[in-house]
């Protein structure tokens, strides 16, 4: 059976052939057909290719080679400048007049002629994750410029993480009579930000970055807070190094406009929230 | 870092900078592909580089046929899921060792593939040996640099054909 499909021809092409041009192909040494037919090949064959992947997981050492070289000045902020540029763009290309909140938290660039800090348009987040997209693109910027340690490496595993639990959570708030709510630091500080979905059942799914780490019995504990203004205490959550935490739980439903907040308690169980709030947001329904 | 590899494969301060800046760009618009990638932030960010750099001198040469560069993504995010990479050491100390494991024209037919934007047929042509003989060599020093690279406890079950 192996043999089988080893002979067989996947994209015009035999395993063997593809394994001879393995080397160039994961170096980017072949020309456009020759890569072509090698990147088909690899899509329709059933075959593992084991070798090309050992090959190619060589190619990152390459990236260590290289020697280090400082910079210009300037180029940082033109990144930044170019990135905040195009996000206007798109913005402005989602045509949604109806901005709620101000997301607080996105280390944006700082020209102010060239980044209206507008506040988040609910529509064009809701269609594409461009929110998290901001929230990476610093990240992106500081490794792009050389800066790279181990705390940054941490924080940008958390940061992958983050991000991926933000896409699960836009897809929880797509349901049928889900709400979405951002939550922000209520100071307008640097505080905690974030999302949380709450679905038709009252179930709420929450993500949230830029927290500190808890330490000894510290939670950090979500509330909900219902039209008679109760704060209801939803569960507790820890928090390591990454500072991100993503969190499900299951509530009965309170309706449209519930405001989930987010307190950090010296332990377990708390009835009442011990202010400050760090982060707060009002659901709101994503679906007309 | 990302200059580093753009300065080294273009060779020019300003066009390193254009292809940083390009390059951070196509991530930022294709940050939501970056879930589906595997491996770092990092390395998915360097390789848009990479790529970036090569198509930029590539360019420069218009007898090279270019490849297909319309989404500005490099192979490694299309490439199989299935294929479980072990982890290599990849600290730079460990590189420069490893590069020094492998032999001058292997490392010289590599860098001229991964930094000078040339195709095997190119650095046949240039080093005035068969294609063969560039396909030997890419081949072994991608494997002695994989060897060299091997944390201890990986290299026993590192099995290769």
């Amino acid at each position: 059976m192996e043999l089988a499909v080893a002979e067989q021809r996947f994209a015009g092409m035999t395993c063997a052939e593809a394994a001879e041009l393995a080397p160039a192909f994961v170096l980017g040494a072949l020309g456009a057909a020759e890569a072509d037919a090698v990147r088909s090949h690899l899509a329709e064959c059933p075959e593992l290719h084991a070798e090309m992947a050992e090959l190619h997981s060589v190619v990152p050492a390459l990236f260590e080679a290289v020697e280090p070289v400082a910079p210009p000045a300037g180029l940082k902020d033109r990144i930044l400048a170019a990135a905040a540029a195009d996000l206007a763009a798109r913005r402005g290309a989602a045509a949604q007049p109806a901005p709620v909140q101000p997301v607080s938290a996105q280390p944006l660039p700082t020209r102010p002629a060239e980044v209206p800090r507008r506040g988040t348009d609910f529509g064009s987040v809701f269609r594409r994750p461009i929110w998290s997209a901001v929230a990476i693109a610093a990240a992106l910027a500081v490794v792009a410029l050389g800066v790279w340690n181990v705390q940054l490496r941490d924080q940008l595993t958390g940061l992958e993480a983050y991000r991926n639990d933000v896409v699960k959570i836009l897809d929880a708030a797509a349901q049928p009579g889900a709400q979405l709510a951002v939550l922000t630091d209520p100071t307008g500080g640097r505080g905690p930000s974030g999302l949380a979905a709450v679905a038709a059942d009252g179930s709420v799914a929450m993500v949230m970055r830029d927290l500190k780490p808890t330490t000894g019995t510290q939670v950090y504990e979500a509330w909900l807070i219902g039209a008679d203004q109760v704060p209801v205490a939803i569960g507790g959550f820890e928090v390591g190094g990454s500072g991100t935490a993503s969190f499900v739980t299951t509530h009965a439903a309170m309706g449209e406009g519930v405001v989930v907040a987010l307190t950090l308690e010296p332990q377990p169980g708390a009835t009442a929230p011990t202010p400050p709030i760090l982060a707060v947001g009002t659901a709101h329904a994503q679906s007309s | 870092m990302a200059y580093g590899i753009a300065y080294r494969i273009t060779g020019d301060r300003s066009a390193a900078e254009d292809v940083v800046q390009d390059a951070f760009l196509g991530a930022w618009r294709n940050a939501a592909r970056y879930a589906g990638a595997r491996g770092t932030v990092r390395t998915w960010l360097l390789s848009i580089v990479h790529h970036r750099a090569i198509d930029a001198v590539r360019r420069r040469r218009p007898t090279v046929e270019l490849p297909d560069s319309e989404s500005g993504l490099p192979d490694t995010l299309t490439l199989p899921d299935t294929w479980a990479a072990v982890e290599l050491r990849l600290d730079r100390a460990a590189v420069q060792v490893a590069l020094g494991r492998i032999s001058d024209v292997q490392r010289e037919a590599i860098e001229l593939a991964y930094f000078g934007g040339f195709t095997q047929t190119e650095i046949a042509d240039r080093t005035g040996v068969p294609l063969g003989t560039v396909k030997g060599r890419l081949r072994l020093g991608l494997q002695g640099l994989r060897a060299a690279l091997l944390p201890p406890n990986a290299a026993d079950g590192a099995g290769r054909g």
